[in-house]
């Protein structure tokens, strides 16, 4: 079968550090972290403080003022995400084109916040005095589907929820309707939101920064230091086109998308485990479904987020897979910048793949002072630096036994 | 009475997204407003919320403007002060 080529045409980004994909490139070359005191909610009962929170997010002044007042936070995100994604790529939803669009959107704990309020409102005022408008964003499917509405896309609308790998299995899985022909064009990303509800889950069990001892809380993956991650939120939407779709409307690429990777590791919930046999599958299959070697990898977009075990896991997986070839490889962990946005962090890693591959540049590991004998690779230590990027692998993981990772390369026309 | 209709004129204002003065007595919800079924629910609910009264299902497709939907409020009004004399 002769498959189509997939190209990413557009970004729209809504980070902690900065909104839009123009302000993303420079705050993640500049190292500008977006974590500060949380603003959202009230933190003054527990240990930790800080996330990386969209600070003076203002959908009105991105989607106008209309048709918002009900939508929840994370159909905000993404909607404002996806509208910057549409700009940036100067494509237009129209008669001609809707029925081949389709919308991937990873998302996991994005409704959880709405879940809780219409009960906690049905439960203080009376199961009568619900207001049923908001019924609709409980169900985790809303943010993907706001997109459709809000935007007239009539193709396949789909959401992935498999937590930390959630945004990058969208992409793959909208790259994959783009080669079989099944769609030209697809937005596709992750969000999720801030809320104190998927704080106190993180902070319940441990894995947050700072929430138990003497841990400092910060986001330092890689760094000795680390004791847990920094929660963060926000949306990446990206659009992914058939490459002679895009060539014919003459859009600007950005990235060739090479090849997708995906491998399970059953072991335990919330644990995980001591060899990275799930990983380092998940990395190779990228590889070879990019009909790449080790060596061609310029920059590694890495998944770590700080998590004690998380960071020598994720080394582990690309001293195996990389061999002698790990020396050259640039690593980056920009987790360290924005905090860990789960569904929508590798939307967020695949962004900064993005921007390293136009820029030529390799954004910094900030936070990084002291060495950990574990974890000895290369991680761009708090400087960007300049390089030669032909190919980026961005790579996800999270202790449920998910593992993606995605290639994306330099489109040469 | 004056308060009332400001009152419910502003519920629907605000779930209709306009201005409190497009709502005139006579102007139609859906062909005029642009109000959807979940909204006719959210007005519904909201005035149920507010005044803590019990407003049949039947009567949402009496809510077709103003003049109408202030008669379902007095209604279900005058029942519940008649329910607690």
């Amino acid at each position: 079968m002769n498959e189509k080529k997939v190209v990413i045409t557009g970004v729209g980004v809504i980070g902690p550090n900065a909104i839009g994909k123009s302000a993303f490139s420079e705050a993640i070359f500049q190292g500008l972290s977006g974590i500060k005191p949380i603003s959202l909610f009230d933190t003054s009962a527990y240990k930790v403080k800080t996330a990386g929170e969209v600070k003076d997010f203002q959908p009105q002044a991105i989607l106008g003022e209309k048709g918002l007042r009900v939508l929840d936070r994370s159909t905000k995100l993404v909607n404002c995400a996806a509208k910057l994604a549409l700009e940036d790529a100067h494509l237009e939803i129209n008669e001609g084109n809707t029925l081949d669009t389709g919308v991937a959107i990873g998302s996991t704990l994005a409704s959880v916040r709405s879940m809780s309020e219409f009960d906690k409102e049905a439960i203080k005022e009376g199961p009568r005095f619900v207001n049923p408008a908001l019924f609709p964003n409980t169900v985790i499917n809303s943010p993907a589907s706001q997109i459709s509405i809000r935007f007239g896309i009539k193709g396949f609308n789909t959401t992935i929820s498999t937590g930390f790998t959630s945004s990058l299995e969208a992409v793959g899985y909208a790259a994959n309707f783009i080669r079989m022909g099944r769609a030209k064009t697809v937005l596709a990303g992750g969000v999720e939101e801030l809320c104190e509800q998927t704080f106190l889950g993180f902070y319940r069990t441990h894995s947050l920064a700072g929430s138990k001892d003497a841990g400092i809380e910060l986001s330092c993956p890689f760094d000795k230091r680390r004791n847990g991650v920094v929660l963060g939120e926000g949306s990446v939407v990206f659009i992914l086109e058939d490459l002679d779709s895009a060539l014919r409307r003459q859009a600007n690429i950005y990235a060739l998308v090479s090849g997708f990777g995906t491998a399970f590791e059953p072991y335990r919930v919330d644990k995980y485990p001591s060899e990275a046999q799930g990983m380092s599958r998940s990395l190779r299959q990228a590889l070879d479904k990019s009909a790449l070697s080790p060596a061609d990898i310029d920059y590694l977009s890495a998944g770590a987020n700080s998590g004690v075990n998380a960071d020598v896991l994720e080394t582990c997986a690309i001293k195996d897979v990389f061999a002698k070839y790990k020396e050259k490889l640039y690593i980056s962990a920009i987790k360290s910048m924005i905090g860990e946005c789960f569904s929508a962090g590798g939307a967020f890693g695949l962004a900064a793949g993005v921007c390293a591959l136009e820029k030529q540049k390799i954004p910094p590991t900030i936070n990084y002072e002291v060495k950990d004998p574990a974890c000895d690779l290369n991680y761009t230590a708090n400087q960007a630096r300049a390089a030669k990027v032909r190919h980026a692998l961005i790579n996800t993981f999270g202790p449920s036994g998910c593992n993606a990772s995605l290639v994306i390369s330099k489109y040469n026309a | 009475m004056q308060e009332l209709e400001s009152e419910i004129k502003n519920i629907i204002a605000e779930i209709l997204e306009k201005d409190p003065e497009e709502i005139k007595p006579e102007s139609r919800f859906i062909e005029d407003l642009g109000m959807d079924s979940m909204m006719a629910l959210e007005i519904l609910a909201a005035m149920e919320k507010k005044y803590k009264i019990a407003i049949p299902e039947e009567k949402l497709a009496a809510l077709t403007n103003l003049n109408a939907t202030l008669a379902i409020a007095r209604e279900c009004l005058a029942k519940k002060q008649n329910a607690h004399t």
